[in-house]
């Protein structure tokens, strides 16, 4: 009867531990999520259209014309966006960039390096489109999260 | 107080009506239109989109250089100790202006003025002064010097005030289109049609946005079919084609060429291809120069072929082999030699060097190189400061 109930709490001892091992990672997790204004038309972006956007190329949204919003505000947001969104180095991006610029007068995208001035700024514009830590946005009702981008 | 844009446009289209028009007439007012049109876009009906959004941008190219060549008393048109290029772009809607202005010590020049309208995303028609899409060189790198990885461009890729012998700024109207092919690959065609240089006395003279202008501009027709195995990407190969009907004006040229005009024909190939950490870039140009009243025609070829490599460090490595044939025999290549001191002409390079980006946007060059020109040979040590602001 004693080993029993000792088994079965050792049972439900591991589950828990389990369970727990299991959630720990999505309790802890970063998410890095693409983000529009809760104004905006845009329902979705695919990764392509994401790529053109943040490389100074035109991406037109129901007549719109959108306007990529850089996330600067650590270096790891900037590092996980040159990897996983326009996937190149930061000197060929800003290379990039600049030959746009020179090549056609594209305007290149602004940067922010204040996550409130970066929400106030995509708030501010339906044609904004950026990224940013899903736990800095997920609570705002004036940011509309499209998809995640890159997650831990 | 709202903007008042009659008598502007009442200025400019009676300025139009007391002169006569582009192409060969004196005195056109092509830059007044242009201001006008520029003036205007601000205040264009947005009946396409809902948000009124405009953007607009600029950058400062900005380079200084040191030079010694052997055999020569002083530095070419081509190598400014100083010299700033200024990008200037604004957006609104699917309507584009842009600009370019450089500025050396000798030197001052709107190079670009476009006025574009974006049809579908990256299908532009721009009306201005354009740089002509045949040159594989300089629709890369235009005027900026930061973007360029070396210091020197091709002797074939020249502009005409550095003695350039293929015309490269033409006034007229531009079409670029970028569409996609297969899953991640893109065709890229531009065409401009435009007023083409004159041949002036020992230099081509293209239309001057700034300045006065004395016509005898003549058709130009340029081209470029590119093929980009990425959309996104910066890597492209393709065919060029130019035509440029070059109207002669001075006694002596006339005298030279024994003809008052030229029809410069130009079919080329090229490919700029980056595959990290290489990138090679190479341009086969033939030329034909038709000649009005000569015995014979005239053709020559130039190419280059530039390998770069990136190493640790932001240093890159860079050498370049330029070459050419027949150039030495054309009546019409000998017209852009004045023997002023420096070389204008050259029918063989090899060049080497180094660039290390030691901060963003800052990058110091070092560049030798051994020159064959029409008249001598020469050694040349290159050393250049380049940025990019803000």
């Amino acid at each position: 009867m004693e080993r029993g109930i000792s088994v079965k709490k050792i049972a439900a001892t591991a589950v828990l531990v389990a369970l727990l091992a299991a959630a720990a990672p999505v309790l802890a997790a970063d998410e890095l999520v693409l983000i529009v204004s809760a104004d905006s038309k845009v329902e979705q972006l695919d990764s392509h259209e994401v790529r053109k956007l943040f490389l100074g190329l035109t991406v037109i949204h129901n007549g719109d014309r959108l306007r990529p919003v850089l996330n600067e505000t650590d270096d790891r947001v900037k590092e996980i966006f040159l990897q996983n969104v326009v996937s190149m180095s930061e000197t060929t991006y800003d290379r990039s960039v600049l030959r746009l610029a020179l090549i056609q007068g594209q305007v290149k995208p602004t940067a922010y390096k204040d996550i409130a001035l970066l929400k106030k700024a995509v708030m501010a514009d339906a044609t904004a489109v950026s990224y940013a830590w899903e736990k800095d946005v997920v609570h705002d009702p004036r940011i509309k999260i499209l998809r995640v981008l890159w997650y831990d | 107080m709202p903007f008042d844009r009659k008598p502007l446009r009442a200025y400019i289209m009676s300025a139009c009506l007391r002169t006569p028009g582009a192409l060969g007439m004196p005195h056109f007012c092509l830059r007044k239109v242009l201001i006008w049109a520029a003036v205007s876009l601000p205040w264009s009906a947005p009946s396409f989109a809902q948000h009124d959004h405009s953007s607009g941008d600029f950058e400062v190219f900005v380079a200084a250089e040191a030079f010694h060549g052997t055999g020569q008393t002083h530095a070419g048109d081509a190598d400014p100790w100083i010299d700033a290029d200024v990008v200037f772009g604004l957006t609104k809607h699917q309507f584009r202006v842009f600009g370019e202005y450089y500025i050396t010590p000798d030197e001052r020049d709107l190079e670009r003025f476009q006025m574009g309208f974006e049809f579908v995303p990256e299908t532009v028609l721009w009306l201005g002064r354009f740089h002509q899409p045949a040159s594989a060189w300089n629709t890369e790198h235009h005027h900026g010097q930061y973007l360029q990885t070396d210091i020197t461009r091709p002797y074939i890729e020249r502009w005409e005030d550095e003695n350039g012998i293929i015309p490269q700024h033409i006034t007229g109207a531009l079409f670029e289109s970028r569409q996609s092919l297969g899953q991640e690959g893109a065709i890229q065609i531009s065409a401009g049609a435009g007023a083409a240089p004159a041949l002036a006395d020992g230099a081509l003279d293209p239309i001057s946005l700034i300045d006065d202008n004395p016509g005898r501009h003549r058709l130009s027709v340029t081209a470029r079919f590119a093929y980009l195995p990425q959309y996104t990407g910066a890597s492209s190969t393709g065919l060029l084609f130019g035509h440029d009907n070059l109207s002669v004006s001075s006694a002596r040229t006339v005298a030279v060429l024994q003809s008052n005009d030229a029809k410069v024909s130009l079919y080329g190939a090229y490919t700029d291809w980056t595959a990290e950490p290489w990138r090679i870039v190479a341009a086969y140009y033939y030329l034909d120069v038709q000649l009005a009243q000569a015995a014979r025609n005239e053709s020559f070829m130039s190419g280059y072929l530039q390998v770069e490599r990136q190493l640790p460090g932001q240093f890159t490595v860079f050498g370049r082999l330029e070459d050419s044939a027949r150039m030495q025999e054309s009546r019409y290549v000998a017209l852009f030699q004045d023997n002023d001191g420096d070389i204008e002409i050259a029918l063989r390079r090899q060049a080497v060097g180094v660039r290390w980006d030691f901060n963003r946007h800052q990058a110091l060059t070092f560049e030798i190189s051994h020159i064959v020109s029409l008249i001598q040979k020469s050694n040349e040590l290159r050393a250049q400061w380049s940025a990019a602001f803000p």
